[in-house]
C-alpha cells in the first residue's frame, strides 16, 4: 500500500474547505481541552477528598483495638512496648502517630459540648491536619503539654478565648468519670468547621495521666507516594497480633466509594464529550467524501485498491483528530496551570465539607489521564471515519465517475 | 506478426430498468491489435462508453468475455481488476479528473507511487512525460491553475507514464476547443505512431474520429460498421 502517497493526499485534503475544517478542528480542540481540564478537576476533587480523609486523623492505615469502632472508649485501648514500631522502608513511610482518642464533654463558663478528646505527641502529628494547621495562640509543645488546643468553630460555640480555662470530663480506665481543668493554648483552623467543632487536643501523656493508664486507642500510619496500604496491612497484621488493622477505605467507606466513582466519572465525561463530537466528525467526513466522490472514483479507476481509499479517509480523520488533540491538550494543560492556585469554592464551603473536601479545588494533572484522552480520542477518530470510508468504497468507480 | 491486445466475444451488457432489461451492448465481438488507434463512434446511447468501460474493467459484461493482453477480465476480483488497470492500462477522462491538491508533476507521479516505483525514477519519468507533452514548465502548478488543454495534457501524461499496454480515452475532447482538440489528437497520434501505444477512444467528435486509424461505429449496443480510416490528417 502506498502509505506515503496516502499520507500526502490525506494531509493536503485537510487544506480543502479551510473554514469547515477549521470549525471542526476547533470543536475537537474545545472538547479535548474541556475533557482535559474537567478530568484535572475531577482528579483534584478525588485526591483532595482522599487526602482530607487520610489527614482527618485516619492515615492510610490505622491500628485499633477490637471493637473500638463500635465503642470508641478508653476500655478499647491497647499498650505499646517501647520499641513498638515495626520495620517499614523509610521511603514508603511518611510517619506514625500513636494517640488516645475518646469521647468527652467540654465545658466553658457559658456552654457545654460533646467532643472527641485526643491525646497526641505533636512531634508525630505532621501526618495529620494538625501538622499544617494555623493557630491563633500557640500549638501544643510536646506530649506532656497540659494545655489544650481547640478548633476555632468550637471556641465560638463555647464563647471562650485563648488563655481561658475549660473543664473536660471523660471516662477513666477504671470506668469512673474523670474531670480536669485545661488552659487553652490556642485555636486551630482546619479545612471545614466539622473538624474544628469535634476535635480537642492535648498532650498524650497528660491524657494518659487523666485516664490513669499508659495506653493508646489508635496508631495511625501515613505512607508516601502511591499508598501501598494493602501490602503493608499484612505486615502490620502479623506484627500487631490481637489488634485490628484497617486501611482508609475501610475507615472512610464513603470517601473510598467517591474515589472509585471519580475514576468512572472521568470515563463518563469523556464518553459524553466525545460522543457528541463524533457525530460532527462523521458528518463532516461524509460531506468531504461525497464532495469528491468523482476524484475517489478516478483513483480507483486508475488502480487504487478499495483498501487504500479506506486508509486515505481514515488517515484524514486521524490527522484532524491528532491535530485537534494536540492543540486541545495544550489548551487544557494551559487552563490547569492558570487554575493552578485552585478554584475558590468558599461560597459552597458547607456542601464541599459534606463531600469531605476543602473549599479550594486545585486541579490535578495526571499524565496517564492525558494519555488516555489522547489515545481514546484517536481511537474515536478512527472509528468515526470507518462509516464515511465505507461509503467512499461502496460506490463503484464507474458510478463515481458518472457523478 | 500482429498481437491481440483486446478481445471481446459476445459482450452483452444489460441494465435493469424496473422490470425491463435495457441493452447497452448486444453481443459485441471485436479485437484490437497491438499498436492500433481505434475510435468507438456512435450517437449518445449507442454503447460506446459502456464498451470502453467494459474493456477497462470498470464495468462487467452481463454475458460474453473480455480479454486484455491475454488476461480474461470476467474472472478477476475488484482488487485484481484494480491491479490490472494500474499496470496494463492508462485512462484519459472527459473531465481530466486530476487531483486538485497535487501539482501537475505529482499528479503524474502518483500512479507510479501506486505501482511502488522509487522516488528518483518516478520524478525522472514524470518529468519526461510532461516534457513530451510540452508542459514541463507547468509541473508545479495545481490543476486549478492550468487551462483545460493543459489539464488534459497532464492527464495524458499520467496515463502514459507507466507505459500501459492500452490507452483508453473517453470523450477526450469533450471540454476542449477545436485548437486544443487538434493539439491533443496530434499528441495521441505521436504516442501511437512513435511509441506504439495502443489507443481506444470513445467519441462523437469527428476530429477525434478523423485521427483514428480504425473506426468502429455502434448503434443500439451493436457494431454496425468497422472500417479503416484512409483519410488521416497529415502530421504537423
Amino acid at each position: 500500500m502506498p502509505l506515503k502517497l496516502l499520507v500526502q493526499l490525506s494531509a493536503r485534503n485537510l487544506t480543502r474547505h479551510k473554514r469547515r475544517n477549521f470549525m471542526l478542528l476547533m470543536a475537537i480542540c474545545v472538547a479535548v481541552a474541556g475533557v482535559t481540564f474537567m478530568n484535572s478537576l475531577i482528579r483534584g476533587f478525588q485526591y483532595d477528598m482522599q487526602e482530607s480523609a487520610v489527614a482527618n486523623l485516619t492515615g492510610h492505615v490505622k491500628i485499633l483495638a477490637p471493637g473500638y469502632l463500635d465503642d470508641p472508649s478508653i476500655q478499647k485501648s491497647f499498650e505499646l512496648a517501647n520499641d513498638w514500631q515495626p520495620d517499614i522502608a523509610a521511603e514508603e513511610l511518611d510517619g506514625w502517630a500513636a494517640r488516645i482518642r475518646i469521647p468527652a464533654v467540654i465545658m466553658s463558663e457559658r456552654e457545654t459540648r460533646g467532643i472527641q478528646f485526643v491525646g497526641v505527641d505533636p512531634a508525630q502529628e505532621s501526618i495529620s491536619f494538625l501538622g499544617d494547621a494555623e493557630y491563633d495562640g500557640e500549638s501544643l509543645r510536646d506530649a506532656s503539654d497540659r494545655r489544650v488546643v481547640i478548633g476555632r468553630a468550637l471556641a465560638e460555640q463555647l464563647e471562650t478565648k485563648v488563655g481561658r480555662r475549660l473543664v473536660i470530663i471523660t471516662q477513666g480506665a477504671d470506668g469512673l468519670n474523670r474531670e480536669m481543668g485545661f488552659r487553652i493554648a490556642g485555636f486551630y483552623d482546619a479545612e471545614g468547621t466539622g473538624l474544628e467543632k469535634i476535635f480537642v487536643f492535648t498532650g498524650i501523656k497528660t491524657l494518659q495521666d487523666m485516664v490513669d493508664a499508659e495506653v493508646f486507642t489508635e496508631v495511625s500510619i501515613k505512607l508516601t507516594g502511591t499508598p501501598k496500604e494493602f501490602s503493608i496491612k499484612a505486615v502490620l497484621a502479623k506484627y500487631f497480633t490481637g489488634l485490628v488493622v484497617l486501611d482508609w477505605q475501610e475507615l472512610e467507606p464513603q470517601a473510598a466509594a467517591m474515589f472509585v466513582f471519580a475514576d468512572a466519572a472521568i470515563f463518563i465525561w469523556f464518553l459524553i464529550m466525545m460522543g457528541a463530537l463524533i457525530f460532527g466528525l462523521v458528518n463532516t467526513l461524509i460531506t468531504a467524501v461525497m464532495e469528491r466522490v468523482r476524484e475517489l472514483g478516478m483513483l480507483r479507476a486508475v488502480g487504487m485498491r478499495p483498501g487504500a481509499v479506506i486508509v486515505q479517509v481514515v488517515l484524514e480523520s486521524t490527522f484532524m483528530m491528532a491535530l485537534g488533540v494536540a492543540i486541545g491538550i495544550g489548551i487544557g494543560v494551559g487552563l490547569v496551570f492558570l487554575a493552578g492556585e485552585g478554584i475558590d469554592l468558599t461560597q459552597w464551603a458547607q456542601g464541599m465539607e459534606m463531600a469531605g473536601m476543602s473549599s479550594k479545588l486545585v486541579p490535578r494533572l495526571m499524565i496517564p489521564d492525558l494519555i488516555l484522552v489522547a489515545g481514546l480520542s484517536m481511537v474515536f477518530g478512527v472509528l468515526a471515519s470507518l462509516y464515511p470510508a465505507w461509503r467512499a468504497v461502496k460506490i463503484t468507480p464507474l458510478e463515481a465517475l458518472r457523478r | 506478426m500482429t498481437e491481440v491486445v483486446v478481445r471481446c466475444c459476445g459482450v452483452t451488457r444489460t441494465y435493469q430498468d424496473e422490470a425491463v432489461p435495457v441493452y447497452a451492448l448486444r453481443g459485441v465481438d471485436f479485437e484490437v491489435q497491438r499498436g492500433e488507434f481505434v475510435s468507438l463512434a456512435g450517437p449518445s446511447g449507442s454503447g460506446k462508453s459502456t464498451l470502453l468501460n467494459v474493456i477497462g474493467g470498470l464495468d462487467r459484461p452481463t454475458e460474453g468475455s473480455v480479454e486484455v493482453d491475454g488476461i480474461l477480465l470476467n474472472d478477476l476480483s475488484q482488487s485484481e481488476l484494480s491491479d490490472m488497470r494500474l499496470n496494463k492500462m492508462g485512462f484519459v477522462f472527459q473531465a481530466y479528473n486530476l487531483i486538485p491538491v497535487l501539482s501537475a508533476l505529482e499528479n503524474v507521479e502518483f500512479i507510479m507511487q501506486l505501482q511502488g516505483i522509487g522516488a528518483a525514477e518516478r520524478a525522472e519519468r514524470a518529468r519526461g512525460a510532461l516534457a513530451s507533452l510540452g508542459i514541463s514548465e507547468l509541473e508545479h502548478r495545481r490543476p486549478g491553475e492550468l487551462s483545460g488543454g493543459q489539464q488534459q495534457r497532464a492527464a495524458i501524461a499520467r496515463a502514459i507514464v507507466t507505459n500501459p499496454v492500452l490507452l483508453l480515452a473517453d470523450e477526450p475532447s469533450a471540454n476542449l476547443d477545436s485548437q486544443a482538440t487538434e493539439e491533443l489528437m496530434e499528441l495521441l497520434r505521436g504516442l501511437n505512431e512513435e511509441r506504439g501505444v495502443t489507443i481506444v477512444t470513445a467519441t462523437h467528435d469527428p476530429m477525434v474520429m478523423g485521427y483514428a486509424k480504425r473506426r468502429i461505429n455502434l448503434r443500439d449496443g451493436a457494431i454496425v460498421e468497422d472500417t479503416i480510416n484512409e483519410a488521416i490528417p497529415v502530421a504537423k
